[in-house]
């Protein structure tokens, strides 16, 4: 009967055990938590920048702003050919604040451009432009 | 009859008993007045734990060493039972007498029995124990005439006892034992609290997160996520790149300097700038080096031209 004579030590023992367990509890939960918050975290990041990127570059407005480039310039100077979501826009005969404003304009629109050409003949500059969006 | 329920044997110990022998497992005793002193007083208190803190100065002056005292405390129609008993004391006797202080699971006090004293009770061949004014008492066998006895048997066993509370193995006492696991227990309380909250997740950012999904339904799927993410993001990339290429080249036009070409598609660019005179070309030069953006170059009278990579 061993257990009945150390019933003292074994209560104790006992408390100890369920603290100890309470303790390892406690700190594998934080660790859980530590763990689930930093996923969080980097998946809201993540979703904020997809946000974001999806906000500048999948635009359903750049169509507009896109238009607006045909005011630029004296139409007779340009050569605008819009299929879809591509521009292919040919200038010619322009002065070099036109040619400023243009290139300004075109890249502060959220536009690939996939050709950007621009030529001094003279005192006139041409240019060619391909983007899509 | 045993209402108690209990299954283990009630010994009467007295100062008079011969040593037990063939005990095993645990017994209850229960002990005479030659180990205990009793106090019966009319208070009005209604609880036994209060009676029980009143208890030690109850005893002022009846005992001898009152710090090795222990008080059981129990209510008795209109008044109070006070029993002070030395516990290492009950316990070394029941030592000397075969029974392990360890194997004593309830102790009760005669006292308790009162009821059942409806006529003596013999201890050995020259006490017994009989009820005077309420008060069981032991007196010598030579003071009673009656020759009618009372066995002490399960009948006697009261509803309640104490526990003896001494182990002379142990390392710590009842008290002590008791304090430090109340100690731990709570601590462990605290961190087992602390756990539960820890386990909840940050609901903050889950909210955030919540409202984005609701907004943006297609991104929940972690998938059509990553492919968006990465289809943008290599957009973006490419085409900050183009427009830092554009804004290099600008940076290179000063006074003295024209732009006589510039050409970029979706992977290289080529510019060719025309410069006034040769200290003019030397400070392009200087420029477009500093730009980080050129991977040729090469000069040409006062025409130079550049080459790199969007």
């Amino acid at each position: 009967m061993i257990w009945q004579r150390y019933r003292n030590e074994l209560i104790v023992a006992a408390a100890l055990l369920f603290a100890l367990s309470a303790f390892f509890y406690k700190h594998a939960k934080r660790a859980e938590m530590a763990q689930s918050n930093q996923q969080m975290a980097k998946e809201f990041a993540l979703l904020k920048e997809t946000v974001s990127l999806k906000k500048i570059w999948g635009n359903k407005q750049i169509g507009k702003k896109v238009d607006a480039l045909k005011n630029l310039v004296n139409p007779s100077k340009m050569v605008w050919q819009k299929k879809g979501r591509k521009l292919h826009m040919t200038l010619h005969d322009l002065t070099a604040s036109e040619v400023n404003r243009v290139v300004t304009r075109i890249l502060n629109i959220p536009v690939q451009v996939q050709k950007l050409k621009s030529e001094k003949t003279g005192n006139t500059y041409s240019m060619e432009i391909v983007c899509k969006w | 009859m045993n209402f108690s329920g209990s299954s283990r044997p009630l010994i009467l110990v007295h100062r008079a008993m011969k040593t037990v022998t063939g005990i095993e497992g645990r017994v209850d005793v229960m002990v005479t007045p030659q180990f205990y002193t009793v106090k019966r007083e009319a208070l009005h208190i209604r609880f036994a734990h209060q009676a029980q803190k009143i208890a030690p100065s109850l005893f002022d002056g009846l005992l001898e060493d009152p710090a090795n005292h222990d008080y059981f405390v129990y209510r008795e129609d209109e008044t109070w039972v006070f029993i002070a008993y030395d516990p290492k004391e009950i316990a070394a006797f029941l030592e000397s007498r075969g029974i392990a202080p360890q194997q004593v699971a309830k102790l009760f006090f005669a006292q308790q029995a009162k009821a059942h004293f409806t006529a003596p009770v013999a201890l050995g061949e020259r006490e017994a124990l009989v009820l005077i004014d309420q008060t069981v008492t032991v007196v010598p066998r030579a003071v009673l005439h009656k020759q009618q006895w009372r066995t002490f048997d399960e009948t006697f066993r009261p509803g309640k006892g104490v526990s003896l509370g001494v182990a002379e193995t142990s390392l710590l006492t009842r008290k002590q034992a008791l304090s430090l696991a109340a100690i731990l227990f709570l601590f462990g309380i605290i961190w087992l609290s602390e756990g539960w909250r820890y386990g909840r997740t940050n609901t903050a950012l889950q909210t955030k997160l919540e409202t984005y999904y609701a907004t943006y339904p297609s991104l929940q799927s972690a998938y059509t996520r990553d492919s968006i993410a990465a289809k943008y993001r290599k957009i973006d990339k490419i085409e900050r790149k183009k427009r830092q290429v554009v804004g290099k080249i600008a940076g290179m036009l000063f006074k003295g300097v024209t732009l006589k070409s510039f050409e970029m598609d979706e992977k290289r660019f080529h510019a060719v700038f025309e410069a006034v005179d040769a200290k003019t070309l030397k400070r392009l030069e200087a420029l477009a080096k500093a730009s980080g953006i050129v991977q040729k170059q090469r000069k040409t009278g006062t025409t130079m031209t550049i080459e790199g990579k969007v």
